[in-house]
């Protein structure tokens, strides 16, 4: 019978590195389920290109792939704080229920809901149903300017447009490859992790790339005027992909995008 | 004599008040400006009243340069494309908001100003964009300060201030004569230096802080002043006054608004 696990909790309190640590595993079939930001999912295009052999399974497609699931497999369904632990749809499945949640966290609708509680990163957890406010955007063949995404990415966490909790994006490099960036509020530094997917040099990358930011007064149109005078012109972008390929002429200039 | 050499204001009409009331309590004796009054700020039009009222000798910063020829920097002016499309958008605002006689007077400023063994520039002798980083090569350090045929060099632009002392300076060239024979050549100087006062309107050393320096010509101390002042109110005025909202996040950090070299051995094309 199918292993269905649910894990939720707080913002950034780890519940996509908790689940990571299963996913190196190979010998079962393994799927990978955040319901919530439909095609804008940071983390399911992460997961997707970290564990390739992992199932990711776009929301649409949900109840489709539950219905025919292999009797090994696992299914990890990361449940966003912002979803309701109390929906139908949870309360229907027969599953395992994870909580990662910070270390000073004694009382919250998590502890009743789970069946086992991790203990993860000292993140604020909602005071009184105040909940934070997301903002995603994809940037699917957007490629950044390094120096401005630096900047962008230092103005945005330092609280330039509103008070950010959590901020995790893909970003295209002009060097054809791309990052996963992690901020988490209460942790010190952002996380830079190159993905191991074959670099972009043929045009704008098809492939997904996006941000979410979790936080209070965001100032959306700001963020993303910001993000757009930090993207490269077409003219840019090829004049970088010509000083790639001469920098190494066995790179492929066009790549086949991986599905996620 | 105590003389209070003060840069780039940038607009910010709060700090430029601030510094001069410090420079006031220090009694100095003479202000020197080298530069920068507009750009980036909210009150370019007042900063210049202000200084002109003052009859304070002034050279030509690069952004008083370009509000009269017009924008064409080199590419050690910005660190990204974010920062030159934040540093177009405060060109434009200030040429627009610019007064026909200010736009007269930025035009009529010096390039360099001199007193006795000082001279003042904004950039470096060679060009009000040119920046005269700390960690520059030591030989164009000096070949700069050289060519001003002063000892002490005051500049601002980076908008950290520093002081830098060539002591020993020991030039050897090597040249090719005509006939084919290379002859060595060794000049010694005696010490040089470069005074960075950094700025009063947009400091980018990590506070809101205004900067400037008090020299005092009979002993060549040098005292670093810190100002601090009522930045707030600036950064209400930048946003009121329509400018990029980032620049009062910004300011209120001590963070370049988007002008800043990195680069010690670029070479200025401007």
């Amino acid at each position: 019978m199918p292993h269905l696990i649910a894990i939720s909790g707080p913002s950034g309190s780890g519940k996509t590195t908790w689940i990571s640590q299963f996913l190196k595993a190979q010998s079962t079939p393994q799927f990978y389920v955040c319901p919530g930001l439909g095609e804008i999912s940071v983390d399911l295009a992460r997961i997707g290109y970290r564990f390739p052999w992992v199932q990711v399974i776009p929301e649409a497609q949900l109840k489709a792939v539950l219905a025919d699931l292999p009797e090994q497999a696992t299914v990890y369904f990361e449940w966003g704080f912002h979803l309701d632990l109390g929906s139908s749809f949870l309360a229907g499945l027969p599953c395992q229920r994870i909580a990662v949640l910070p270390p000073d966290l004694a009382q919250s609708e998590w502890h009743a809901w789970a069946d086992q509680v991790v203990v993860g990163n000292p993140v604020a957890a909602p005071a009184n149903g105040h909940l934070p406010e997301i903002w995603c955007t994809p940037l699917t063949g957007q490629v950044f300017d390094p120096p401005s995404l630096d900047a962008l990415l230092i103005e945005l966490t330092g609280g330039a447009y509103g008070q950010v909790q959590r901020m995790k994006g893909i970003f295209e490099m002009p060097s054809g490859q791309a990052f996963y960036v992690d901020f988490v509020e209460v942790l010190p530094g952002m996380e830079y992790t190159e993905l191991n997917i074959p670099p972009w040099l043929g045009g704008r990358p098809s492939r997904f790339s996006g941000i979410e930011v979790v936080g209070w007064g965001l100032e959306q149109e700001a963020i993303a005027q910001t993000l757009i005078d930090g993207c490269l012109s077409d003219a840019a972008l090829a004049q970088y992909h010509q000083h790639y390929q001469a920098l190494d002429p066995t790179l492929d200039p066009v790549e086949e995008p991986l599905r996620v | 004599m105590k003389l209070a050499v003060m840069s780039c204001i940038h607009g910010n009409y709060e700090a430029l008040n601030a510094v001069l009331s410090d420079i006031d309590a220090q009694k100095a004796d003479q202000i020197y400006c080298l530069g920068d009054l507009v750009g980036y700020g909210p009150h370019p039009n007042a900063v210049v009243e202000m200084i002109r009222s003052l009859d304070i000798p002034t050279c030509q910063g690069c952004w008083d340069e370009d509000i009269v020829e017009g924008l064409n920097a080199c590419e050690c002016s910005y660190p990204s494309q974010l920062a030159e499309k934040r540093g177009h958008l405060a060109h434009e605002w200030t040429n627009r908001a610019i007064h026909p006689e200010v736009r007269e007077y930025l035009a009529s400023l010096p390039m360099t100003l001199r007193q006795d063994n000082l001279c003042f520039v904004h950039g470096s002798p060679n060009s009000q964009h040119e920046y005269l980083l700390p960690s520059m090569d030591g030989f164009t350090a000096l070949e700069r300060v050289l060519s001003t045929e002063a000892d002490v060099l005051f500049c601002g632009h980076t908008h950290v201030p520093y002081v830098r002392d060539l002591a020993n300076g020991c030039l050897q060239v090597r040249v090719l004569h005509p006939d084919g024979v290379e002859r060595e050549h060794q000049f010694s100087t005696p010490l040089k230096r470069i005074i960075n006062v950094g700025s009063v309107g947009e400091p980018r050393h990590g506070r809101p802080n205004a900067t400037y320096v008090l020299y005092d010509t009979d002993t060549a101390q040098v005292v670093l002043r810190e100002v601090s002042y009522d930045y707030e109110r600036t950064c209400a005025d930048i946003i009121a006054k329509g400018l990029p909202l980032i620049f009062a996040w910004r300011l209120a950090r001590g963070l370049e608004f988007a002008e800043r070299a990195d680069d010690p051995s670029h070479i200025c094309q401007r």
